[in-house]
């Protein structure tokens, strides 16, 4: 009986340490926090491919376009990143300005946010296209003007 | 060289265009009191075309690279016709390959063509003593091509260190100006070499196309 009400009274008192401290039970498990957040690389290079190294970078946040939301410079291979606020959804301007050179990126962020883009461009073969075209019209011109008067 | 979109205030970008209005209608007007005014458009054309293509050809002066820009010969061989010849040459640029861009296109065709058009006059001393001959052809030959091209890096510098946009740290980009500034003096012997070459070509073989200067 005296052994019964002795193990009644311990059950309770651990029962009512384990409500009392509930941290030292619960001390072995493990919590993971998370905020989702997307950062922003891009890779500022000359048209010869030739890195921005050293470049300076503004991003714009959406709601202001005139005041710079952060500043900063490219690395050696013309890199920068950044996390833009999640809150600030639209569109993202970035510019990249080296010695007179530069150019600005349009980023979504947000619904319709892409993965990869680029400010521009043409591949080595549309720029020789057109380059073909416009000295095909140019010629065009010095061959009108060149011609001998019937 | 050329100095795109979005980098000069609107202001500059409006000057530039105010600028060259006034120096192409001089340019016409000058090429109009010619005898025959079409009579060096061909040439015109085809030089128009090798500046529209020459800015492909890139040459490392390290830490940068710059690229040929031809006004100093389109100056001495063209004379007038050089101003209206280099503000095509840079539209197609711009439209074609963004190099410059529409808005900085009154301010680039200033940056290149007045030294396109100081390449000229300088050229047209060769002949102050009398017919000039070889050598001395070469030599003014070189003096146009350099002056115009480090004339067109100053006006460059001038321009950008004066107009640094707000917001971005003044002095790396100055710096940055500056070391690209630099990397044109031995351009300026590329070009003064190329425009020298030329014209003693062009002296020996077809003396006529000189003829403007």
């Amino acid at each position: 009986m005296c052994i019964k009400r002795k193990l009644i009274t311990g059950l309770i008192f651990t029962l009512a340490l384990c409500l009392v401290l509930p941290m030292q039970v619960y001390a072995h498990g493990a919590r993971i926090e998370y905020t989702s957040s997307t950062e922003i690389e891009i890779v500022a290079k000359y048209d010869t491919g030739e890195p921005m190294g050293g470049a300076q970078v503004m991003v714009y946040a959406p709601d202001d376009p005139s005041t710079p939301w952060l500043t900063g410079v490219c690395d050696d291979e013309g890199r920068f990143t950044f996390v833009p606020d999640s809150t600030k959804s639209g569109t993202w301007d970035v510019q990249v300005r080296q010695a007179g050179h530069g150019d600005m990126a349009h980023i979504p962020v947000g619904e319709g946010a892409v993965v990869a883009g680029s400010s521009g461009g043409y591949s080595v073969l549309q720029i020789v296209l057109m380059a073909v075209c416009v000295v095909w019209g140019i010629a065009g011109t010095a061959l009108y003007f060149s011609r001998r008067r019937a | 060289m050329h100095i795109p979109d979005g980098i000069l205030p609107a202001a500059v970008c409006g000057a530039g265009y105010a600028a060259t209005v006034p120096i192409v209608w001089y340019s016409v007007r000058k090429i109009n009191q010619e005898a025959n005014p079409r009579e060096s458009i061909p040439q015109a054309a085809i030089l128009t075309a090798a500046f529209f293509v020459v800015s492909w050809i890139h040459i490392p002066v390290p830490p940068t690279s710059v690229h040929l820009v031809l006004n100093g010969l389109l100056g001495a061989v063209l004379g007038y016709y050089a101003f209206p010849a280099i503000l095509i040459g840079l539209f197609f640029q711009a439209v074609m390959f963004q190099h410059g861009g529409l808005t900085t296109l009154g301010v680039n065709a200033i940056v290149m063509g007045v030294p396109a058009l100081l390449a000229y006059h300088i050229f047209r001393l060769r002949n102050i003593r009398g017919e000039a001959g070889r050598i001395t052809t070469g030599i003014f030959g070189f003096l146009a091509g350099s002056c115009a091209i480090g004339l067109s890096a100053g006006l460059f510098l001038v321009i950008l260190v004066s107009f640094i946009g707000a917001g971005f740290d003044v002095e790396i980009e100055r710096a940055a100006i500056y070391t690209l500034a630099v990397a044109h003096v031995p351009l300026m012997f590329i070009e003064g070499t190329f425009t020298a070459l030329v014209t003693v070509f062009l002296h020996r073989v077809r003396p006529r196309m000189l003829a403007h200067a």
